[in-house]
């Protein structure tokens, strides 16, 4: 054990620095690890905005904030969670704007509010159309201001579980090499999603869903992992993001004759309905051959240069990177991408996984505030809300409890394991095992999912996973050794894509972004509004259901 | 397609430097990130790189394209390629090498923390615990600062660095602006006064290589103009740089032109200026030097009188001078043609809606 804590963040993005920063400030000491510099993380690449009913834009109140979300969530949010989220939303933000971040303003000086999917106003505080990047800085500015301990470039591999309580992390040191083990009273997972399942994904290369997988590994209990959102307007062939701020702003889907083709099917909020809607219709759009090559087209044309080079400077400057277009003058080619895991580690409102001392915010964790299908805006709201939140139990707790042991077997098997990966000569390289599953994964538990496909996913993720036992890390050496974090990272996406799929086979319904057209097209509230819950049990996954918690909203037909 | 990449790698544990070269086919698409991916999967896997959203956003992934700084996901491989360029591929500049293409970032944070940068509030905390009441044209003021990604292109590239490792470099200077120029933030004088000591603001040499560099349009060396401007309406001007510069004022406004006689002892005062006698003798000995009395005036003086007047009405002093109004704040490199029209010929079809069930 190299360093000992009271709280130990594992991933510094928005949940993270927020979570450390609030432990902080309740007194406790705290440390951050994180496989990238804090800035870096991908909490920085969100464009559109953050929400909270500040009414700066219109009348405005938490009440609808919840209202919108819960029915976005189609009705699987837990509505506790939600309401917390929209009730402290709204300081939590001129927190932010007090630490210094540098918002858009309106008229008279207040924070700029725009119109986002399914929001019943325009709720969405934003920066131009970099608000995650804003955000990740003034974090990171409060980060350094109280001097809080960075283990830089620490890649995070397994939790130290000790009497059935979490102890402490063990880590490889990225840039000199080695197994470190850091113990702490109370960790906090933060470390995002896991897009890098898919080929198509607005995520960056560092979300491998780290955090899920450590936890599953040590028996915590992963909730609603068939819920991976496909955001609507992301660039061919990567997945680069194009804000959703584009359309609040007013731009238009379009197909290839100029028909903004989602009148027929969200009729009322047309370009504003949410996201797992219009990500559907631009899929059958694309499938019945009204898509351009494999795309539909986003047209800001209308909205004129001045507004275009004020409000979204950035999405211009990607389209003219990525797509070679310039949205002044031509519609930008998008279609839906992998962007934001709904599932994650379960947790209650404060944070607090079933494993004592083990606690998760963000991405990384599933309260649920996002249910079936989050709202844009919420997911940076939600990092900074319970991330605070998250960040001030596990800290009240670390303080009212005194003692960190690591078992030395904790790190000998640890390194033994690694050994045994790096001493491996002949075998085959990871990348070719990741890719495979990210085009599979994209192909088979996509958009839409059908029975036989989600199984034949199931049955080349086993396969995978042998041709993973026997994978060989090419670089041995200590210093920046990505190659051997790049096949850790690995593993833990294949143990997250067996949990997806079992989820996936198992609800038998649409909800949100888990839809089934060709069997079941309906929601089934009557067997299916409840959470699904797997547990990594003798090296399977095994699912279990959980109740939703509802407080005073009842499910109705969800149309936009 | 056919890309050709020298790398230039680096074995710090060995010292061993070695220029390699890769022959690898990439998709038309490829940035250089992507085509160094396609060289560690399948050429190398012990090639050393950062990078994490190759969205241009997270600033990882600073490196030299043949001796310029880049972020190797903006970089675009196709016209390199088809050209047949073979571009040599190496670390950042300024910086230590710890393994290939990956810098030992920790002196470029060291700077980043000296300038303090978090907002010190004071003033006026907005009473009804809601945000601070700021227009959008004073928070313009630090709109570019505030794109900075930390990716240390800037650093790579900065000559003043290359000879005073020290200068806090423009990164650090332009994240010093950010504050500065944010009303909310109340240390502006203090931070001026740490800016403006040695290794500050006036160390710059001018070469606006990180202007060029910046992948983000922050341009940091105007932020450091703009800390020179403030500095010098704070009256914090006892550097040689910020004298220096109140003379070119003050010359352009009494005779419209630059009594460069006068500049030294205004510069560096008159006791060191007399160190300099014998260089101005043997100037003065070649004609070098016009007589400096009578002040010479020139013929529309008047012009440059008023132009200082002008910036005193508008309250264009210090930092609101030197912000460039909206065509700078959206990348004047990336402009646009005004007579395009965006449904002219050949252009996509105008958006209709679907006609209504029942009409036609």
């Amino acid at each position: 054990m190299i360093a000992k804590h009271d709280v130990l963040v594992v991933g510094a993005g928005c949940a993270g620095m927020r979570a450390a920063i609030e432990a902080f400030d309740t007194g406790a000491t705290v440390a951050m690890i994180s496989k990238i510099h804090p800035t870096r993380s991908h909490s920085g690449a969100a464009e559109g905005g953050i929400n909270a009913a500040l009414g700066n834009a219109s009348e405005d109140n938490p009440e609808i904030h919840a209202f919108d979300t819960v029915k976005g969530s189609d009705y699987l949010g837990d509505q506790d969670a939600i309401q917390i989220l929209c009730d402290e939303a709204p300081d939590d933000v001129y927190e932010l704007e007090h630490w210094g971040a540098v918002f858009s303003r309106t008229e008279d000086g207040r924070i700029a509010q725009r119109p986002f999917g399914a929001a019943g106003a325009p709720r969405t505080a934003y920066a131009a159309d970099i608000t995650g990047h804003v955000l990740i800085q003034v974090l990171y500015e409060q980060v350094c201001k109280r001097d809080i301990p960075v283990y830089e470039e620490f890649f995070a591999w397994q939790l130290v579980v000790d009497e059935h309580r979490c102890q402490g992390v063990i880590c490889w040191d990225l840039l000199h090499g080695g197994l470190k083990t850091i113990g702490a009273k109370t960790v906090i997972l933060a470390t995002g999603g896991a897009g890098r399942l898919y080929t198509g994904t607005t995520n960056a290369y560092a979300c491998t869903g780290d955090g899920m997988a450590m936890a599953l590994r040590v028996g915590v209990p992963l909730k609603d992992m068939e819920m991976m959102q496909f955001h609507p307007t992301t660039l061919a062939p990567t997945g680069v993001l194009i804000t959703e701020g584009c359309r609040g702003e007013g731009a238009y889907l379009l197909n290839k004759d100029g028909e903004r083709f989602l009148k027929r099917y969200a009729p009322n909020a047309m370009e504003l309905a949410s996201r797992d809607v219009i990500s559907r219709a631009e899929q059958v759009e694309i499938d019945e051959g009204r898509g351009v090559d494999g795309n539909v087209m986003l047209d800001l044309r209308h909205l004129g240069p001045q507004k275009i080079i004020e409000r979204l400077p950035g999405s211009r400057e990607l389209a003219m990177t990525f797509a070679g277009v310039d949205p002044i003058f031509e519609p930008i080619p998008v279609r839906p991408g992998a962007h934001y895991h709904m599932g994650g580690v379960e947790t209650d409102v404060w944070g607090q996984t079933e494993l004592e001392g083990l606690y998760a915010a963000g991405e990384v964790a599933c309260v649920s505030v996002h249910g079936a299908n989050r709202l844009g805006g919420n997911a940076l709201m939600e990092t900074i809300t319970y991330g605070k939140r998250t960040g001030r139990h596990a800290a009240e707790w670390a303080l009212s409890n005194t003692t960190v042991t690591v078992p030395e077997s904790a790190e000998s098997d640890a390194r033994r394991e690694l050994d045994e990966l790096l001493d491996r000569e002949e075998g085959e390289r990871p990348w070719a095992i990741r890719d495979e599953l990210a085009e599979t994964m994209h192909v088979n538990f996509g958009v839409f999912r059908r029975e036989h496909q989600m199984q034949q996913e199931g049955e080349i993720v086993t396969g995978l996973r042998e041709r993973y036992e026997r994978v060989v890390v090419e670089d041995k050496g200590d210093v920046f050794n990505s190659d051997l974090t790049q096949a850790l990272e690995l593993g833990f996406l294949l143990d997250l894509a067996e949990c997806m799929i079992v989820a996936g086979l198992e609800r038998k319904e649409s909800r949100g972004a888990h839809a089934r057209p060709y069997d079941y097209p309906e929601r089934d509230d009557e067997n299916y509004l409840r959470h699904t819950i797997v547990r990594w049990i003798d090296g399977a996954p095994r699912l279990d259901w959980a109740p939703v918690r509802m407080t005073k909203w009842k499910p109705q037909e969800r149309k936009y | 397609m056919q890309v050709g990449l020298k790398v230039w790698r680096f074995d710090s544990t060995t010292g061993d430097r070695e220029l390699k070269e890769y022959e690898i086919d990439a998709p038309e698409w490829a940035t250089l990130l992507d085509c160094l991916d396609i060289v560690k999967d399948k050429h190398d896997g012990s090639l050393a790189y950062r990078k994490s959203c190759r969205m241009m956003i997270c600033g990882s992934c600073g490196m030299r394209m043949n001796g310029a700084a880049v972020l190797a996901c903006k970089t675009r491989m196709y016209d390199i390629a088809q050209a047949g360029h073979v571009p040599v591929i190496s670390a950042m500049g300024n910086l230590p090498i710890v393994k290939d293409l990956v810098v030992d970032m920790d002196p470029f944070w060291a700077k980043f923390k000296a300038m303090k940068p978090w907002l010190q509030p004071g003033y006026e905390q907005p009473e009804d615990g809601r945000e601070y009441r700021i227009s959008q044209e004073r928070m313009n003021v630090i709109h570019k600062e505030a794109l900075c990604i930390n990716c240390g292109c800037c650093v790579s590239e900065c000559n003043a660095m290359e000879s005073d490792p020290e200068f806090l470099g423009p990164q650090a200077l332009a994240k010093g602006m950010r504050f500065v120029g944010d009303p909310r933030d109340a240390a502006t004088v203090e931070r001026l006064e740490e800016y403006n000591s040695e290794h500050g603001i006036w160390d710059c040499t001018r070469c606006y290589f990180c202007n060029e560099r910046c992948p983000k349009g922050v341009d940091p060396r105007d932020a450091i103009a703009k800390l020179g401007a403030e500095s010098v309406k704070e009256g914090i001007d006892r550097d040689m740089g910020a004298k220096h510069a109140k003379w070119f004022v003050k010359s352009a406004e009494t005779t419209g032109w630059l009594r460069e006689t006068e500049l030294v002892p205004k510069t560096q005062g008159v006791v060191a200026s007399i160190k300099e006698v014998k260089f101005a003798m043997s100037l003065a000995k070649h004609g070098k030097v016009p007589p400096p009395f009578p002040p010479h005036v020139a013929v529309a003086v008047d012009e440059s009188r008023n132009l200082h007047k002008l910036v005193k009405e508008q309250e264009h002093e210090g930092a609101a001078g030197i912000v460039q109004g909206e065509a700078a704040l959206a990348h004047l490199s990336e402009g646009y043609d005004h007579e395009r029209d965006p449904y002219g010929e050949g252009s996509f079809p105008k958006p209709y809606l679907p006609a209504e069930e029942g009409e036609t």
